[in-house]
């Protein structure tokens, strides 16, 4: 069954929009990350525009992570006063990510920069979580008690000024870090059209020594404002959000979000971020290749404003 | 004086080829509607070569071509070039061409250039390349290169295209073309222009308007997006936390 997407100007499938939106739904759900850095690329790759794929899955991103930030919220695993300093910075970052996405499409190097932007951002995040897992595994396969975390190892970012006391994470750091990993995370996802929660997490975890329960959370509440705060500029700015095409992944999205939760629940967590780590390694080097390789075609052609 | 001109007249009238045909033509839809399942559509144009209203004759005498073209919405499109620098491959250069019609389609009723000589199809803009002829700051070999590609790639998503068996004679005079107007058809206002050829020569033309719309929902989507982008994005926003919401709510999470 066909369905007409009216921004993106062009009929698609419907059962294959679900589809992909149900199956990287299913990859999130397992993994507990947003799944933009999956479905942006894939609808890239099936002949979206990419403007139009950037904008309409940072729609979808809202509504992937809602349900996770709620939940989190009722069970008190989000530190409010962190994920307001982030999400503040975190649109202030955006802001400059939507600006850049708007010169870089008029340019026409706008492809350029989202697959060297994967293949440097999932390409680096990758491998450190693929060795991570893979020192786990090998760890605990020797039978040693592996530790998620050392509470008290301090770095230099401890060091920093303009110190604010987080109540709910238990930390007095400085703000500036903070505000940092914020920007940056706006900056790029709103770029690639990525929530950004598998660069959120680690840097809340390695850089700020945010305790477990509520990295997840803090990290989700973020995503939510942030992306939603993205997807208004796209509308307002480059016009190519498509809501019909957002919500159809927003259902399939959704609904298999629920059964990768389920499905996590029987695999290890080494394993499944040694799992993850190999996805999201494929993705870059899915980017990375098609910006090495001879492309079918040197000539494109795209609509100017 | 009076009797001069009559003679000079005199000897032009043989010469001047003598118009007697007129083109009676039709189309069978004037409004395409884009509506949530729409997969492109079928149009047919008909016409039928007549004799002129003002003429003697009864019959109108054959053989004659007809040639429709089908233009869309014009817009300003960049073909772009990638090239290979330090390791990766990357748009470098890119042509713009301005007011570049959107969809293009040329139905013959036998090969072109066995209708008519090449700059008469050219003057008239029946073959795809007279688009992108016109005087661009880039310069004329860029033009001609760039320009090519980009009909090579409109033809390959369906836009750009020359069928020249697409136009059926039912008789000596009648005749209709079948057009496919694929989904990717850009909305907006269209002209098909008609011509019958008879010797090589354009002897009648007629030019008839349809529209692509988007209707009902598409439209309203459509127009919300570009006219108050602001209550759109955050329609957006509103759906995508109450979908996220009521995910949670059935699957109980």
């Amino acid at each position: 069954m066909q369905i007409y997407l009216p921004i993106a100007e062009l009929s698609v499938n419907l059962f294959f929009l679900v589809g992909i939106g149900g199956a990287v739904g299913f990859l999130s759900g397992l993994f507990g990350v947003g799944g933009g850095f999956l479905l942006t690329p894939l609808l890239i790759f099936s002949g979206v525009p990419t403007s139009v794929a950037v904008a309409s899955v940072t729609g979808q991103v809202v509504a992937a992570s809602t349900s996770g930030a709620l939940s989190h919220y009722r069970r008190g695993g989000i530190d409010l006063h962190l994920a307001m300093y982030l999400i503040l910075s975190g649109i202030l970052g955006a802001f400059g990510g939507v600006a850049t996405f708007s010169i870089l499409r008029a340019n026409g190097q706008l492809d350029l920069v989202i697959a060297v932007g994967f293949v440097v951002l999932l390409g680096f995040v990758g491998t450190l979580m693929l060795q991570e897992s893979v020192r786990a595994l090998l760890k605990q396969r020797k039978g040693v008690v592996v530790r998620d975390r050392q509470p008290n190892q301090h770095s230099w970012i401890h060091g920093l000024p303009w110190r604010v006391r987080f109540k709910k994470s238990r930390l007095y750091i400085s703000v500036l870090p903070v505000l940092l990993i914020g920007l940056f995370i706006g900056f790029v996802g709103s770029l690639l059209g990525i929530g950004g929660g598998f660069v959120m997490v680690p840097a809340l975890v390695y850089l700020l020594r945010v305790p477990g329960n509520v990295v997840i959370g803090t990290s989700l509440a973020q995503v939510v404002a942030m992306m939603a705060a993205t997807t208004i500029m796209h509308a307002v700015q480059s016009q190519s959000v498509d809501i019909l095409l957002a919500f159809c992944l927003m259902v399939g999205g959704t609904a298999g979000a629920q059964f990768g939760a389920a499905a996590g629940q029987h695999l290890r967590g080494e394993q499944l971020r040694g799992l993850l780590a190999l996805l999201v390694l494929a993705v870059a080097i899915r980017f990375g290749l098609s910006l090495v390789l001879t492309p079918s075609d040197v000539f494109s052609m795209a609509v100017a404003r | 004086m009076k009797r001069l001109w009559l003679f000079i007249l005199a000897l032009l009238l043989p010469v001047l080829p003598v118009q007697a045909e007129r083109l009676v033509s039709g189309i069978s839809n004037d409004t395409i509607q884009i509506t949530s399942s729409f997969d492109g559509e079928r149009l047919t144009f008909y016409g039928t070569i007549a004799p002129d209203a003002g003429s003697t004759e009864r019959v109108v005498q054959g053989p004659f071509d007809v040639v429709v073209v089908i233009l869309g919405p014009t817009q300003n499109r960049v073909a772009r070039e990638m090239t290979h620098n330090f390791g990766i491959w990357l748009n470098t250069e890119q042509v713009e061409f301005k007011r570049f019609p959107s969809y293009f389609h040329v139905l013959s009723s036998k090969r072109l250039i066995e209708i008519a000589d090449i700059n008469l199809l050219n003057e008239n803009y029946i073959l795809p390349e007279a688009h992108a002829m016109a005087p661009n700051p880039a310069g004329f070999m860029k033009t001609l290169e760039f320009g090519r590609e980009l009909i090579r790639l409109m033809s390959q998503d369906g836009l750009f295209g020359v069928q020249e068996n697409g136009v059926q004679f039912m008789s000596d005079t009648f005749y209709s073309a079948q057009l496919t107007l694929p989904s990717s058809a850009p909305p907006g206002p269209y002209i098909a222009q008609t011509y019958v050829f008879k010797n090589g020569q354009i002897i009648a033309r007629k030019s008839e308007g349809f529209a692509v719309r988007k209707i009902d929902f598409e439209r309203f989507l459509a127009q919300s997006a570009t006219q108050s982008p602001l209550l759109y994005g955050i329609a957006c926003v509103v759906l995508a936390l109450f979908t996220g919401w009521l995910g949670g709510v059935l699957f109980r999470r």
